[in-house]
């Protein structure tokens, strides 16, 4: 039994759907990033697992403790730790006093709080700041109260709502390690959410897209990353190429599929063991553009490689980006930055056949 | 917590069932009675809109309404414009001078400028001293006087919503009129005054309204004719003659109605302009222009008239309250403490009433309005918005109705009238709103996400809201605690239907020295100790704080 149980969850206001009947399972330590872009629910299935919001159905599990079922448990009694994006740090408080805050309504000896309130402290590396305010403080220190105080109670489970992003880009991404490796350390179980997929791809064991209110996929980076599960995702998750096309039929070998798409007869391409590919059905065949290989010359292979124009060329340091003219369509290819070819010249686009995801 | 929410909805309900909803309906339930019968019927409106008279009263304030909003946005516009727009020493001074009146009772108003500008005030005086007139000018007895009075009285309304206006506007919308050629005069008709149509109809409304209410002024200038005028005579005076009386009755039902309805109708109004999205990505502080050094010397000319006529006030009254005998003399001869002696050591009741009513009402208004704002705010109660837009429409309801309702509901039926609780009780139902906008308006910068965080960390609502909620609250809360009592302090429409021998206020000890006559020194230095009294606390305000003053009573309806 996992230890955070989402089961047909609903959330609706008003007449906006907010969160769709999802299901959603969240493993001891684990930690898994609800991604998606802003509106797809994942805010508020977040604060549903706080409590902070109180859904319209299904039902919440917590290390084996209903949320809902036997009459709602309050955020106050979830024992969990949150981040909020603002920080929500108090501003009438001193840092101490906000790290010790909950701890101060438990009954709990006045040695220990402080012992433990020290310790995390010195832990996010705000040892010595205990007596500011939080006016005093970076943007950057008080994430790290947030952080503190959310962690100092040991909670059973760490919600993180955006929390990285208000900070700069450069401290945001030294806190997705440090977050990381602080989660990891002390074996809290979290659930995080972010629009941003590089955050997600950083920082979590397990990824969920979502999308307008359901989930559309669950699975490892590596996974989302390379076998996305429809078009939402492989758009939403980095860059990709979408080129339509209708399947063929006789797929000769076993986990390959032909499709016929505007500039050639017959695309090898990797079959997707999801989708349903009945020959004839039109379908998107999604490469990334690092998975196009540039070649000046039609050479070395003899399946999957076409001819086309560069229509735009644009140098971004320490790769290349070349937008290329295929007749209807334009493909997008990340090649080495010192590509020979300027803009009007004819190159061949090998589309490696492995790389090529077939998608509804 | 729902279910705590909605007790305290429900408690929050009955109190504006019992306090404002029944006597108000009494109000509307009397005026349709029928003398004759006592049952229920048209006749008393008919009768009132067959009576010439009456309608002629109705006609004069639609008219008096009309001009004192023309005059009060004609000299409004220039002066929100140049607080709004212009850089210069002293804006802070000058705006809190030409916002005064806001916080000065009408009435003192009034007494000043007859004092000053009277048939044989100052300024005639002077005239005839140095043989520039002959026989006195009419500044002030008649329907200029009241325009002029009032005008100045409501001008910070129209001047807080159009400088408001002003600073709200994209910087972008004028920049782009004035690439497009239109400068100057051009580009502000053009282009920034419709652009703060919305801004401005949010005053203008509160100013148009101010006639419809206002029973004193005419009253003071011999000018009768005009419907809340005619309400209070007829009430207060003709009681026993029933036509009278019910001709009032109706006469302040009209004035509600009024008042409601182009309340609503501004309200309705504003917020469908808001949508639009006329103001986008501004600038905290707008656009602000360096004049040239004419128009620079112009506004100030221009800003120092009004503020000396706002000035006047608190001036002519103390002159008035530190002498005695002050008539047909251009300035006071004999300085005397006589007039505080008589306040202070005399009848010092008024004051203990004055202080005691207000206190007590303000303990009302702040257990209410807390919880309201806790309610309104935080909740999804359901009726939560029904229970705000009856508040707020308390904000529009004429002080005379809430007077005139407790009279009718309190007195027989349940006699609270009797004890004189009823007089801090129709101070808390007449100021309602005061209290609550202000903690509304706190409680809205208030970040959920801070009370959500001591919740997450365990802690219970009640705790949450002590520990976390109040501290931060504090300030919008203290300010509201004093503008309320400031509010409740200069009451007079409400308690003038209700006070009996024993409870005057010092409002009314105001209204009842002008009465006698002879007494206007007196009434002088009792408006005077009033303007006293209301200076310190907005020196506590703005010790405060009063960012939060103007957060609340900005435009959106005040």
């Amino acid at each position: 039994m996992a230890f955070i149980e989402i089961n047909d969850l609903f959330k609706r206001y008003k007449n906006v759907v907010a969160v769709n009947r999802i299901h959603l399972e969240v493993e001891q330590g684990e930690m898994l990033t609800l991604l998606g872009p802003s509106g797809c629910g994942k805010t508020t299935t977040l604060r549903c697992i706080a409590g902070l919001e109180k859904p319209e159905g299904g039902d919440i599990v917590i290390d084996g403790k209903s949320m809902l079922k036997e009459g709602f448990v309050p955020p106050s009694k979830r024992g969990i730790g949150m981040v909020f994006q603002n920080y929500a740090v108090w501003p009438h408080m001193r840092v101490f006093q906000n790290v010790v805050y909950g701890l101060k309504f438990q009954k709990i000896p006045k040695k220990e709080i402080e012992a433990r309130a020290r310790a995390v402290l010195e832990l996010v590396g705000l040892g010595g700041l205990e007596n500011r305010y939080p006016g005093q403080l970076s943007g950057g220190q008080q994430q790290r109260v947030a952080l503190a105080r959310a962690l100092v109670r040991n909670p059973k489970v760490l919600l993180l709502d955006e929390p990285l992003s208000n900070l700069d880009a450069k401290l945001r991404e030294k806190m997705r390690f440090e977050i990381k490796s602080l989660v990891r350390r002390m074996e809290i179980t979290a659930v995080y959410v972010t629009h941003d997929q590089a955050e997600a791809m950083v920082i979590s064991d397990r990824i969920a897209v979502m999308e307008s209110g359901n989930i559309a996929q669950i699975g490892t980076p590596v996974e989302i990353y390379e076998s996305p599960a429809n078009r939402f995702v492989a758009d939403f998750i980095g860059t990709t190429n979408f080129i339509s096309g209708e399947i063929l039929d006789t797929p000769p070998v076993p986990g390959t599929i032909f499709v016929q798409t505007g500039f050639c007869e017959r695309l090898r391409c990797r079959a997707n063991e999801q989708a349903e590919l009945l020959p004839g059905t039109r379908a998107y065949v999604s490469i990334r553009p690092e998975d196009v290989e540039v070649r000046p010359e039609p050479t070395g292979v003899s399946e999957n490689l076409f001819k086309g124009t560069i229509a735009h060329k644009a140098y971004l340091g320490n790769i290349m980006v070349l937008f290329v003219d295929m007749g209807d369509t334009e493909v997008r290819v990340q090649a080495p930055y010192h590509v020979a070819q300027e803009e009007g010249d004819s190159v061949f686009l090998y589309l490696n056949p492995e790389k090529c995801v077939i998608l509804p | 917590m729902t279910r705590g929410g909605n007790v305290l909805a429900l408690v929050l309900w009955s109190i504006i069932v019992f306090f404002v909803i029944y006597p108000l309906s009494i109000l509307i339930f009397e005026s349709f009675k029928i003398v004759e019968t006592g049952s229920l019927g048209l006749q008393n409106y008919l009768g009132f809109f067959q009576d010439g008279y009456y309608l002629k009263t109705f006609g004069n304030t639609l008219f008096l309404s009309t001009l004192v909003l023309l005059t009060s946005t004609l000299f409004g516009i220039p002066l929100a414009y140049i607080l709004a727009r212009y850089r210069q020493y002293g804006k802070t001074i000058f705006t809190a001078l030409i916002l005064l009146p806001i916080v000065l009772p009408a009435y003192a108003g009034i007494f000043a400028f007859i004092i000053f500008f009277g048939k044989y005030g100052t300024v005639n005086l002077l005239l005839m001293d140095f043989g520039i007139i002959e026989t006195p000018i009419n500044f002030i007895y008649g329907i200029h006087g009241l325009v002029f009075i009032q005008a100045l009285h409501m001008l910070p309304f129209i001047v807080l919503s159009l400088s408001a206006g002003f600073t709200n506007i994209d910087p972008a919308f004028e920049e782009a009129a004035e690439v497009e050629g239109a400068s100057g005069f051009r580009r502000f008709i053009t282009v920034t005054l419709p652009l703060c149509t919305p801004s401005y109809l949010a005053g203008a409304v509160i100013v148009f309204l101010w006639p419809f209410t206002d029973w004193l002024t005419p009253l003071i200038l011999g000018q009768v004719d005009y419907l809340p005028s005619v309400a209070y005579i007829n009430i207060a005076y003709h009681f026993t003659d029933m036509h009278r009386k019910y001709m009032g009755i109706v006469a302040v039902v009209i004035s509600s109605i009024v008042c409601i309805a182009l309340f609503l109708v501004a309200r309705w109004w504003v917020e469908r302009k808001k949508y639009t999205g006329l103001s986008k990505g501004t600038t905290s502080e707008g656009r602000v222009i360096e004049p040239g050094l004419l128009i620079k010397s112009g506004s100030y000319l221009y800003m120092i008239f009004i503020a000396a006529l706002v000035l006047l006030i608190p001036i002519v009254l103390g002159l008035s309250a530190f002498s005695r005998r002050w008539v047909f003399e251009a300035f006071p001869t004999h300085w005397t403490l006589e007039n505080f002696r008589v306040i202070l050591l005399e009848t010092p009741m008024l004051i203990k009433n004055s202080f005691v009513f207000s206190t007590i009402a303000l303990v009302f208004g702040v257990l209410f309005g807390l919880p309201a704002a806790y309610i309104i705010v935080r909740t999804r109660v359901p009726g939560k918005n029904a229970l705000d837009f009856v508040i707020t429409l308390m904000l529009a309801f004429p002080g005379m109705a809430v007077g005139v309702s407790y009279l009718l509901a309190f007195w027989e039926g349940i006699p609270l009238a009797t004890h004189w609780i009823i007089m801090p009780l129709a101070l808390f139902a007449r100021r309602l709103p005061y209290f609550l906008r202000m903690a509304h308006s706190s409680y809205l910068q208030l970040d959920v996400s801070l009370e959500e965080a001591s919740e997450v960390s365990g802690v219970g609502k009640l705790r949450t809201f002590l520990s976390i909620s109040l501290p931060l609250l504090l300030k919008g809360v203290l300010v509201g605690v004093v503008m309320f009592f400031i509010m409740a302090f200069q009451e007079i429409s409400t308690a003038i239907f209700l006070y009996r021998g024993g409870w005057e206020t010092l409002p009314i000890g105001i209204f009842l020295n002008w009465h006698r006559g002879m007494e206007f020194g007196i009434a002088a230095a009792m408006a005077f100790l009033m303007i006293v009294i209301t200076f310190i606390l907005l020196l506590i305000i703005a010790r405060i704080g009063g960012g939060i003053l103007k957060a609340a009573w900005g435009p959106g309806g005040s």
